[in-house]
């Protein structure tokens, strides 16, 4: 537990140094951004009318709450990508790697110590989305329960083990800019955040099921709008585990190699 | 169980390590993929004893650091035996990274927002070491490189030779018993590189590591090691102590005596040809005699010109250095190899002082 700690202590303490509130502040509008851009539109475009079609793919909710859900779960996996994602290449471009694969220490250790870093600070953007929400009429009542709580665990689960084959992607293609925000900008469009992807092609749906966000984002809809329990989305849960074992494993895989072959590459 | 093996030396044994590269090249308009296999070290077989010091030596790309990382584990050579304390190193990877520690010069591998302080903390936790043996070994080592009153500031702000101060500290934090460094004064200033080196010589000689020293300085090489090898395109080319590579190259102290032959044509006559290849002469403003060889040469040349009464203005002696020896070994190493094979660019077969 060691590794975790110090990790986290590590990555905090050089954050809080280099970044004090800036970077916190720029994350949290972003994260608000994404609410009140479609909460005008909404509003003031379409003068708070839906199409039937809408209710009919959302199981009659409001559509303030359908955003709100969806664009603090899409604030977790972005963050959670994000970090985990570029840790192994950060290290590389401080010039530290070398000295953390000397080390003994498991990196599965030292990616728990990344994720823990990350979730306390990511919760904080989560947590400003929902408080923005709710203040823009968002339905949270269930947000304060077992179930949602497992929702949400299961979801950065998900996003922790595609963040580990992300980190090979960027490994891989020594780049951070495109990989990430092509990735961002996709799942956001094709996972449901800012509405049910039964509106996109049927081709595009069955691609966005690939990303743990897909099934997590209607999980936590399921489990906030619907008031349902986890047991009633066996499903959904397992897709989640599935998607979640396929890229950990591929990923633990792939890193191993990459790490090796960047010490010849890179130093050599 | 992977303790030492009972009656194996303490010493890292590496034996015939080889590591190619494979590289894929993208060419053509429709990046076709070329595979391209470099030879970075071939051969390489070498001892680090415990309380002795190892240089390896070599120009740029003389596989020094690929021979580091292998030895450190961080990379996996393509063939070859590699075993500490008689265990099986490659087998034994992590084994192996608990014993060892790595210390390179430069600014790299150093959290540069944390404090030095932070660093030692967080590298000290990757090694597992409890927390308080651990406050101990913080408090101690910041003492042996005087960075004591720079603890909590953080690296960023840090000089060169704090950094790299701060790179020992770091390289002894699990306590190894093998440290690898890599040209560990590298772009220092006189008096740290001195400092540093003082610290060095005592790991060896009063802590009893086996250290093994890659350094661009001859000097370094020359004050510090106990024994030397000389890597040219991935080989060893030559290896024995200072005196033995020395020897190895038939490269003999050079006496220089200052005279006033200039006027005495017949005495330069004889001297010639008495030691025809010993002797050369300058004619300068004073007429200067070097003699080559040892001893007992320098003292018949001397009797002959007490003899034929010259004056001597003054004598001195050229001991060659070790760097100059290093530029013979890989010029000669080269020719030769040139000669047997001109197409080729692989290095020759290994001289040793002890052949």
């Amino acid at each position: 537990m060691r590794v975790v700690w110090s990790t986290y202590k590590k990555i905090r303490i050089g954050i809080l140094r280099a970044v004090p509130w800036s970077f916190m502040v720029s994350r949290v509008t972003t994260g608000v951004v994404q609410i009140v851009f479609p909460y005008f539109i909404y509003i003031y475009f379409m003068k708070g009318n839906l199409n039937s079609q809408f209710s009919q793919y959302t199981d009659g909710a409001d559509y303030m709450t359908y955003i709100v859900l969806g664009a603090a779960l899409n604030v977790l996996a972005v963050s959670t990508l994000m970090n985990i994602g570029r840790a192994l290449i950060t290290e590389l471009r401080e010039g530290t790697l070398e000295m953390l694969l000397l080390a003994p220490a498991s990196r599965n250790l030292y990616f728990l110590g990344c994720l823990l870093e990350q979730t306390t600070r990511a919760m904080l953007e989560f947590g400003t989305v929902l408080l923005v929400g709710a203040f823009l009429g968002a339905d949270l009542r269930y947000l304060l329960t077992l179930r949602a709580l497992a929702a949400i665990l299961l979801a950065v689960f998900g996003f922790f083990c595609m963040g580990i084959f992300l980190s090979g992607i960027m490994l891989y293609t020594r780049d951070t800019y495109i990989t990430q925000n092509t990735l961002f900008i996709t799942m956001s469009l094709i996972c449901g955040i800012t509405y049910p992807n039964q509106y996109l092609p049927e081709w595009v749906q069955l691609f966005a099921q690939i990303f743990p966000l897909t099934p997590a984002v209607t999980l936590f809809r399921n489990i906030m709008i619907g008031r349902q329990y986890m047991g009633d989305n066996f499903q959904l849960i397992l897709q989640v585990l599935l998607l979640s074992g396929m890229y950990l494993l591929a990923g633990l895989w792939w890193n191993k190699r990459l790490e090796r072959r960047l010490i010849e590459s890179i130093f050599g | 169980m992977k303790g030492t093996t009972i009656g194996q030396p303490m010493m890292i044994r590496a034996k015939h390590l080889v590591k190619d590269y494979v590289l894929q090249e993208k060419k053509g308009l429709f990046w076709q993929r070329r595979k391209k296999t470099i030879h970075a070290v071939s051969d390489i077989t070498l001892e680090i004893p415990k309380g002795k010091i190892i240089g390896v030596l070599g120009i740029n790309g003389a596989g020094k650091t690929t021979t580091i990382r292998m030895l450190a584990s961080l990379i996996t050579p393509t063939s070859g035996t590699l075993t500490m304390d008689g265990v099986d190193g490659v087998k034994n990877h992590l084994w192996v990274k608990e014993h060892i520690n790595v210390i390179s010069g430069g600014e790299r591998n150093l959290y540069w927002r944390l404090t030095a302080r932070e660093n030692l903390r967080y590298f000290g936790n990757l090694y597992g070491i409890s927390k308080k043996a651990l406050n101990e070994r913080i408090a101690h080592l910041l003492r042996i490189v005087g960075l004591e009153n720079a603890q909590d500031i953080p690296v960023e702000r840090f000089s060169k030779g704090m950094k790299q101060r701060l790179q020992i500290a770091r390289g002894l934090i699990n306590d190894p018993e093998y440290i690898f460094l890599d040209e560990p004064t590298l772009g220092l200033d006189i008096m740290i590189a001195k400092e540093i080196r003082e610290l060095i010589a005592k790991l060896a000689k009063e802590r009893e590591k086996g250290l093994l020293l890659t350094t661009h300085y001859i000097a370094e090489a020359e004050e510090l090691c106990d024994y030397i090898y000389v890597l040219d395109k991935g080989k060893i080319i030559a290896r024995g102590t200072k005196e033995e590579l020395k020897e190895l190259f038939t490269y003999r102290p050079q006496l220089s005596i200052s005279t006033d032959l200039k006027e005495k044509q017949s005495i330069l006559e004889e001297l010639k040809e008495s030691f025809c290849d010993r002797i050369t002469i300058e004619i300068g403003q004073n007429t200067v005699i070097h003699v080559t060889g040892d001893s007992q040469d320098w003292s018949k040349v001397l009797n002959v010109l007490f003899e034929r009464q010259v004056k001597i203005y003054n004598l001195s002696i050229h001991e060659p250095n070790l760097e100059e020896v290093l530029m013979e070994i890989i010029s000669q190493s080269r020719e030769e190899q040139h000669e047997k094979n001109p197409v080729s660019n692989e290095g020759r077969d290994c001289k040793t002082a002890a052949e």
